[in-house]
């Protein structure tokens, strides 16, 4: 019983990595319908920028805040450079095109910090003992973060008036001009979201989960799944898939073995897709498939 | 030179013009691949070979994306699924190496079908998203398998023979997989051009009409994937041979980004890009590895990501056709202006006939034989002599003696062709169509009018398979079609054109045409492949040709269909959906956008068709046209059948009145009389 609930804790806290990116994704997927393949790949940026930053010297809240602010820029340069660049931009064809910016960004990663796994140090705080079951401070401050960041993203998106231009954006550009908004304007805000969460999930896991060049490809499509599992559009949804994602996995880890553990979001993903392509969206919107 | 000469020339030589640029290319390539072996240095001898393994999974991977306009993302995987199986046939069960080979293959297009007949129901990126997936569990199941080895993989099987000769160098190995790739390029080549090609094509500009005249997108589309993932299985069985240890790395995402490299590269949908993609890659990938490590001293690994992602996002926002498309824009300049200077040496008079001289071309060769007289396949076909129709208004003798294209009559004049019983729309709350049933008797034009917002579009889409009622049914011909899609109708005869026009926009207005010929066809992938449907195509095209001719389209038939003014892209719209000889057309408002003259023609072409046997119903806001044209007419109001019965009736109904006319009197008073004087 001890096992089988610090597994959950721990699948809780990777869960949260996952539906802060999937809130990302969500974040740039319901205003330009792109799906980007670099949501990962902002918080392996944040994770080694930040590791840079403190090995320089700056203290940790110093270090992570830079981190924060230069990742949410680096995404907004890319939509600027990149995305908006492409007339038609379908989503099939954004998928490519983000594809190349993650790799083009795993590549400059490589070549700046190596091809060795880094970790951030540690979170001021200290554990807890819950019966037996341990949770590390971090773990704490990675929930906190999907509490803080993704509600506040989620609070934006749903409750305020921009946020609900921004959704709406996408299938009513005139609407959302009328409250001020352009679409070139509403994409370049929602790749600033997406790029702040994936700094956060970068940064506050790093030093439990290391940050290495190549981890946020698997990162991102885990966050990817969570979002399928939003129907791309739900938050909350995703959100929730996201933490049962992080559980499945953790106990795939514990009791079957922990080289499985990364293919069962993908088995989830296919089977989701053949059965409930809403994913768990509880109303999904009568869309002809 | 007018288009009747030049079918003339195709259809006496047939294979050789249509062909040409296949045979001299794959010729070319294949005097190339026979001299490569004996320049290349060794390391370069490495990169061809390897390009050539790469080039199998890069044509399927291009088929998919051009053809069936989906990526997969998961290309490796396949790839790897041959390799393994291929190499585990091999060592474990020691088969030969042909079977072990074709195991590869097999085992590869299996596991696409697998994923490809769920997902391919799903629109847009949700293959690209499995297929994703995919790619991981495959590398990390060959990862954990005790039987694929783990991470160590499968080795110690033995190279290939030909002929008693072992293949063990990269010369030999080469010219063993070579001829391969040309023959996967010969099938891909002909798969584009053929009609499930040309089908998959039309799918791409416009899903809707494609399947309005026949084509079953699903099922075309499961099976282009299928094919991709055989070429990349046949891939990874020459990998196997070729590296002799299959490890999980065959399998790794990369691979995956590779393949879709080379096929942007190489420009999407084009088979020869493809080929040209993958040598590109494999020399990129080799130069970056020696290149950025002199560069940035210490840098290790996998490199040439750099450059393959730079190249990717480049490509697509600078050159989103590919090399293919420059050489395609590159070649234009040369034969236009090897052209120009052609003319200008010529006399004046060779030079194109401009469109709209097209009344010459008309009378000068109008077609001798009769539409009837072609070899009909299934139902009764009606010839029509042309002989006169009483209604023929003042449209000059070549209207009323020109014949109409071919229709089926599968059922007597009078007898039910199309019933619609309780046919119901809701969205949420809102009822479009509320009950609608009516019965549509073979040999007659129905219209169907009513005031904007009136549920008309809706119950049309309904009928031909657009969208899915809530309630009620749909039978034609006997057999209920609701809820299906709309190639279910189309197959059967029905055939519709739509209010806003969707023109197959990638071709030209004979190739638009044509493609209403699609359900005539019989052809499959199978046999396109093999290029074995040559005389089955150019009879129809033919006949596409004849139709506009007819139609009086024959002198904008080479145009690209989108550069014709509106009016005669609706007329277009027509003869694509009389091509496929339908027995009910219906028409979404096809007069609006035309011009009185225009008006006419069509008007006396619908007569003159149900005169033929054809069953016409119509959607239309113009009311006098309607009661002018129609032999019963339905009103719709607020989703609810308000009348049905013949012109004089309906325009007596009261219930109609005020349905159109609103309570305003004055309004309802000068609208009747208009109507009274059109009739």
């Amino acid at each position: 019983m001890t096992d089988f609930l610090q597994l959950t804790v721990a699948g809780l806290s990777q869960g949260s990595v996952y539906a802060l990116l999937a809130v990302g994704l969500i974040a740039t997927y319901t205003v330009r319908h792109v799906v980007n393949i670099a949501q990962g790949d902002y918080a392996t940026l944040a994770g080694l920028g930040s590791i840079s930053l403190v090995t320089a010297g700056l203290p940790l809240p110093v270090a992570i805040l830079i981190a924060l602010v230069s990742v949410t820029l680096a995404s907004v340069l890319i939509e600027r450079l990149v995305i908006s660049r492409v007339k038609n931009l379908t989503t099939l064809v954004s998928i490519i095109l983000t594809l190349g910016v993650s790799t083009l960004l795993q590549a400059i990663m490589l070549l700046i910090w190596g091809a060795e796994g880094k970790r951030l140090p540690a979170f001021p705080g200290s554990d807890l003992n819950l019966g037996g079951v341990s949770i590390r401070s971090q773990e704490l401050w990675m929930l906190g973060a999907l509490v803080v960041v993704g509600g506040g993203v989620l609070l934006f998106y749903e409750k305020t008036r921009w946020g609900k231009a921004l959704r709406a954006s996408a299938e009513q550009p005139v609407a959302a001009r009328i409250v001020g908004i352009s679409p070139a304007v509403a994409s370049v805000i929602a790749f600033a979201i997406a790029g702040f969460v994936g700094a956060a999930a970068g940064v506050v896991s790093s030093p439990i989960y290391l940050s290495i060049w190549s981890g946020g490809l698997l990162l991102g499509l885990k966050g990817f799944v969570a979002a399928v599992l939003g129907g791309l559009v739900s938050f909350r949804a995703a959100i929730v898939g996201a933490l049962l994602l992080g559980i499945i996995e953790s106990y795939v880890a514990g009791y079957v073995a922990s080289g499985w553990k990364d293919a069962v979001a993908f088995f989830i993903l296919i089977i989701v897709l053949i059965i409930r392509p809403a994913g768990l969206v509880l109303r999904p919107n009568a869309v002809r498939v | 030179m007018s288009y009747l000469n030049k079918a003339a020339l195709r259809s006496k030589t047939g294979f050789w013009p249509n062909n040409r640029g296949t045979i001299i290319g794959v010729a070319l390539l294949a005097v190339v691949i026979l001299i490569v072996p004996f320049t290349a240095s060794s390391s370069m001898m490495n990169i061809a070979v390897f390009s050539m393994i790469f080039a199998l999974p890069a044509i399927g991977l291009s088929l998919l994306m051009g053809l069936a306009g989906q990526v997969s993302l998961g290309q490796a995987a396949f790839f790897a699924i041959g390799a393994y199986t291929h190499a585990i046939l091999l060592q474990k069960f020691e088969m030969p190496g042909l079977v072990a080979a074709v195991g590869g293959v097999v085992a590869a297009m299996l596991a696409a079908l697998l994923v490809g007949l769920p997902m391919l129901r799903l629109r847009g990126h949700y293959l690209a998203l499995a297929t994703l997936g995919l790619g991981f569990i495959v590398m990390i199941a060959v990862r954990e398998w005790e039987f694929t080895g783990r991470t160590t993989g499968i080795y110690g099987y033995g190279r290939p023979e030909v002929f008693g000769i072992p293949i063990d160098n990269n010369g030999l190995f080469f010219w063993f997989v070579a001829p391969f790739v040309l023959l996967g390029l010969v099938l891909a080549l002909n798969l584009t051009r053929s009609r499930a090609g040309r089908a998959l094509s039309a799918v791409n500009d416009s899903e809707l009409a494609a399947e309005s005249l026949g084509v079953n997108t699903y099922a075309l589309r499961v099976k282009v994937f299928t094919l991709s993932a055989g070429f990349a299985g046949l891939g990874g069985v020459f990998y196997a041979y070729q590296v002799q240890i299959v490890s999980p790395q065959v399998a790794e995402f990369h691979v995956s980004v590779e393949l879709l490299l080379m096929v942007v590269i190489g420009g999407l949908g084009s088979v020869w890009g493809a080929i040209a993609g993958a040598f590109i890659v494999e020399l990129l990938s080799e130069g970056l590895r020696d290149l950025i490590p002199a560069i940035i001293p210490g840098a290790t690994g996998e490199v040439q990501l750099i450059g393959y992602g730079l190249v990717l996002i480049l490509v697509i926002i600078l050159l989103p056709g590919g090399l293919y498309q420059v050489v395609k824009t590159a070649w234009a300049a040369i034969t236009s202006r090897i052209g120009a200077r052609r003319a200008d040496a010529a006399a004046p008079a060779g030079a194109a006939a401009l469109p709209g001289g097209g009344a010459d071309d008309g009378t000068a060769e109008a077609p001798t034989r009769a539409f009837g007289g072609l070899p009909g396949e299934g139902a009764a076909s009606a010839p029509v002599d042309g002989t006169a129709d009483g209604d023929a208004v003042g449209d000059g003798g070549h209207e009323a003696s020109a014949p109409v294209p071919t229709v089926s009559v599968p059922v007597p004049a009078g007898a039910p062709i199309l019933e619609v019983r309780g046919l119901t729309k809701r969205y949420g709350g809102v009822v479009a169509v509320d009950e609608v049933t009516l019965t549509v008797p073979a040999g007659q034009i129905m219209g169907l009018i009513g005031p904007n917002g009136a549920g008309k579009t809706t119950c049309f889409n309904m009928i031909t398979g657009a969208i899915a009622p809530t309630s009620g049914t749909v039978s034609f011909l006997g057999s209920e079609i609701q809820g299906r899609k709309p190639h279910v109708g189309a197959e059967a005869g029905l055939t519709r054109t739509f209010q806003n026009l969707q023109v197959f926009s990638s071709t030209d207005v004979v190739g638009n045409v044509y493609m209403g010929r699609y359900r005539k066809g019989r052809a499959g992938i199978l046999r396109g492949m093999l290029g074995l449907q040559g005389r089955e195509q150019y009879r129809h095209e033919e006949i596409a040709r004849e139709i506009l001719e007819t139609m009086q389209l024959g002198d904008v038939s080479g145009l690209a269909a989108g550069d014709l003014p509106f009016g005669r892209q609706r007329m277009m719209e027509v003869c694509r959906a009389l091509a496929s000889e339908p027995a009910l057309l219906l028409l979404d408002e096809p007069m609006a956008g035309l011009s009185g003259r225009e008006r006419e023609m069509l008007a006396t072409l619908l007569r003159r068709l149900r005169d033929a046997g054809l069953t016409i119903v119509l959607v239309e806001h113009d009311v006098a046209q309607v009661m002018a044209l129609a032999d019963t007419v339905a009103v719709l109001d607020d989703g609810v059948l308000i009348a049905h019965g013949d012109p004089e009736s309906v325009r007596n109904d009261p219930a109609v009145i005020v349905a159109y006319l609103g309570t305003d009197a004055e309004e309802a008073e000068a609208e009747l009389k208009e109507l009274e004087e059109h009739a």
